[in-house]
């Protein structure tokens, strides 16, 4: 069942040229966690504001279960909202900001205390009922923000990077504080946020960049099978590799600098059309440095040659970058207690069962492409080639 | 800098500012409680309380009513219409909002006097009762001062607080009432002392479009120091008319203070 269902929304603020929302389509199952990332100025807090009634839609409808919303204010929605700046009214104590709620629904103020010493209780701040905002941390203010959208009786949450000005230890607690109240209260949420493991948290990722939903879909499924380039270098650490899918009997071959890959069925736009331009996505933890010569004991498959030219700690792993010939850069990524010198030639292969994706070339000027696909696309070897077991230079 | 230092500086730089402005009131306060001090004396040659008698046969405390009602009106009409434009400007809903900060800002940019008679001959024409022509002069006079201070206010909050109050229910009246007011609580009770400092003090004005039928303590100040040989009634005058822009500065000390206590969680409510 539908919690929260967005339907063709398009929002432009006054004075915009452009859409700041485009004919977005999106839906939350009840009780169910839906997070959305994307890069700054994507549209994600627009499209928050607009489920919850802050702003109005240039088209399209907010659904709440089967009630269209769309037209209704704010208070009339049965949504509430925690921002990043959790927006305590200074003036009331702890207590007072989780009963605001109930207090203006009408519940008397004794009951509605009582109710939000209750939420105070699942979000562990039951002792600090008589405290003043001020006098709290920012990860108390934010639990306090949590218990006073939830002492709503709302079902529907909207989280608005509700945990981005706080520090990692608090975040992380903050995520395990979010998975109790979950289950204690299971509430429908939309949570918005451009940290990718806080979007993990849900049950299903959206991401939206330029105010356009590029991709919904289960974090996993989402880090295999990114469906546009944009979405995989949002996501990052994926190695893209130029070329051109070709239908063999064999199967469908993306063939490129780095030689040939046979691609399964079922990765990406080479499933979808037998042939034309690709980029290949490969994870970097699925690239291995092998030794450089014209056998590397590798019996097939792809791969480039190349010169390590930095090595960089990425908090407990080492990513080795290798510059290839045509100066284009892969960056992979090290086994632990694995190390390499800065110059020395290797070569760079998938490992075995490394699972690789394809996606449409975009259709676009060279300047969107990163440095290594804009080299490698026109490189003359990137055209359909011969397929071998040989390191390409 | 220590901290000890930093204190000590601190002191200082207060102390010299309340010299500098208690200085000037020092002789009126003498000249306010003594009988005589003439000549190059430097201190009265007799105390008492001879100004104030003759500051009260003069009409002191009905010009006190008069001219604590004036501000209190000039406040009440200009601190709500402030926070209205103050709203505007604060939270960026003008369209055009340097246009209204200039339309707010022009009536005090004027000369008083030169606006005063013009209206004068305006509000005579019209039959506009001068009690209320002067209210609504003075209202246009302390609009700067209160659109700025409440704009400063609602600047300060955001519109955040009263979005929050709208999602966990509230309707706007209940969201302004119970949120945003209260976070400007300070804001617009400075505003409202500028107003009333506003009316309060006025001598133009009041003279000129009120016809005479409204004197008001500055009124009464300004037709005594006129006069020669009654320096202690108009001293006695001059303390009382300029005691609430001394209690302004009381207040606007501790709004300051208890601001700075809230943000650094340095309030005595820390104890409880």
């Amino acid at each position: 069942m539908t919690g929260l269902a967005l339907e063709r929304v398009r929002h432009r603020y006054p004075d915009a040229t452009v859409d700041s929302v485009h004919a977005v389509d999106l839906e939350v199952a009840s009780g169910g966690m839906l997070a959305l990332v994307g890069p700054s100025g994507s549209g994600k807090s627009t499209l928050l504001r607009v489920a919850a009634g802050l702003e109005q839609p240039t088209a399209g409808r907010v659904l709440l279960g089967d009630r269209d919303v769309t037209a209704l204010p704010p208070e009339r929605r049965g949504l509430s909202v925690v921002s990043q700046r959790p927006h305590l009214f200074d003036h009331l104590d702890v207590t007072g900001n989780v009963a605001f709620g109930p207090r203006v629904a009408g519940v008397p103020r004794r009951e509605a205390r009582t109710r939000a010493r209750r939420y105070l209780d699942l979000v562990h701040l039951d002792e600090l009922g008589r405290r003043r905002p001020g006098q709290l941390s920012g990860g108390q203010q934010q639990r306090v923000a949590l218990a006073r959208a939830l002492a709503t009786g709302r079902e529907v949450l909207l989280l608005d990077e509700p945990f981005g000005s706080l520090d990692a230890a608090l975040r992380s607690a903050m995520h395990e504080l979010l998975g109790e109240l979950r289950a204690a209260v299971d509430p429908t949420v939309l949570l918005v946020t451009h940290d990718l493991d806080e979007a993990a948290l849900a049950e299903r990722v959206g991401v939206l960049v330029d105010g356009r939903l590029h991709q919904v879909a289960e974090p996993g499924e989402l880090y295999r099978r990114p469906a546009t380039l944009t979405v995989a270098r949002l996501l990052g650490g994926f190695v893209e590799v130029p070329g051109t899918v070709v239908p063999t009997t064999g199967g469908p071959q993306h063939r490129s600098a780095w030689g040939c890959w046979s691609l399964p069925g079922d990765a990406g736009a080479a499933g979808r059309s037998t042939s034309g331009d690709a980029v290949l996505l490969v994870r970097r933890e699925d690239l291995r440095l092998v030794p450089d010569g014209p056998r590397d004991g590798h019996p097939t498959g792809p791969g480039v040659r190349g010169r390590v030219v930095a090595s960089r700690r990425r908090g407990v792993r080492v990513v080795a970058v290798v510059e290839t010939s045509d100066r284009s850069r892969v960056e992979v990524e090290l086994a632990p207690r694995e190390d390499v010198a800065v110059g020395t030639p290797v070569g760079v292969r998938p490992t075995d069962g490394a699972a690789v994706w394809a996606v449409d070339a975009p259709q676009c000027d060279p300047s969107s492409l990163t440095r290594h696909t804009r080299h490698a696309a026109h490189l003359p070897g990137s055209g359909p080639r011969a397929c071998d077991d040989a390191l390409r230079d | 800098m220590s901290a000890t230092a930093a204190t000590a500086v601190r002191r200082s730089a207060t102390g010299l500012a309340l010299l500098w402005l208690l200085a000037p009131l020092l002789p009126v306060v003498l000249w306010a409680v003594s009988s005589r001090w003439s000549g190059r004396a430097r201190l009265p040659q007799e105390l008492g309380l001879d100004g104030w008698t003759a500051a009260l046969e003069a009409g002191l405390a009905p010009a006190l009513v008069r001219s604590v009602l004036l501000g209190l009106a000039v406040a009440a009409v200009a601190t709500p219409l402030g926070a209205w434009a103050g709203r505007l400007l604060g939270w960026r809903i003008a369209r055009r909002p340097r246009l209204l900060a200039v339309a707010l800002v022009l009536p005090v940019l004027l000369p008083p006097l030169a606006v005063a008679m013009g209206l004068d001959v305006v509000v005579l024409r019209i039959g506009v009762p001068g009690p209320l022509a002067v209210l609504a002069v003075l209202t246009v006079l302390a609009l700067p001062y209160t659109a700025f201070t409440a704009a400063a206010g609602f600047a300060r909050v955001g519109p955040g607080p009263e979005e929050q109050a709208r999602t966990l229910g509230a309707n706007p009246r209940q969201a302004r009432w119970l949120v945003t007011w209260p976070a400007l609580r300070r804001s617009l009770a400075v505003a409202g002392l500028l107003a009333f400092l506003v009316g309060w003090s006025d001598y133009v004005v009041t003279l000129l479009l009120g016809g005479g039928q409204l004197v008001t303590l500055p009124l009464l100040l300004g037709a005594s120091a006129s006069g020669t040989g009654n320096e202690p009634t108009t001293a006695a005058l001059a303390v009382v008319a300029a005691s609430p822009g001394l209690l302004l500065l009381v207040v606007a000390a501790l709004v300051l203070r208890a601001a700075r206590a809230d943000a650094t969680g340095r309030s005595g409510r820390m104890a409880r």
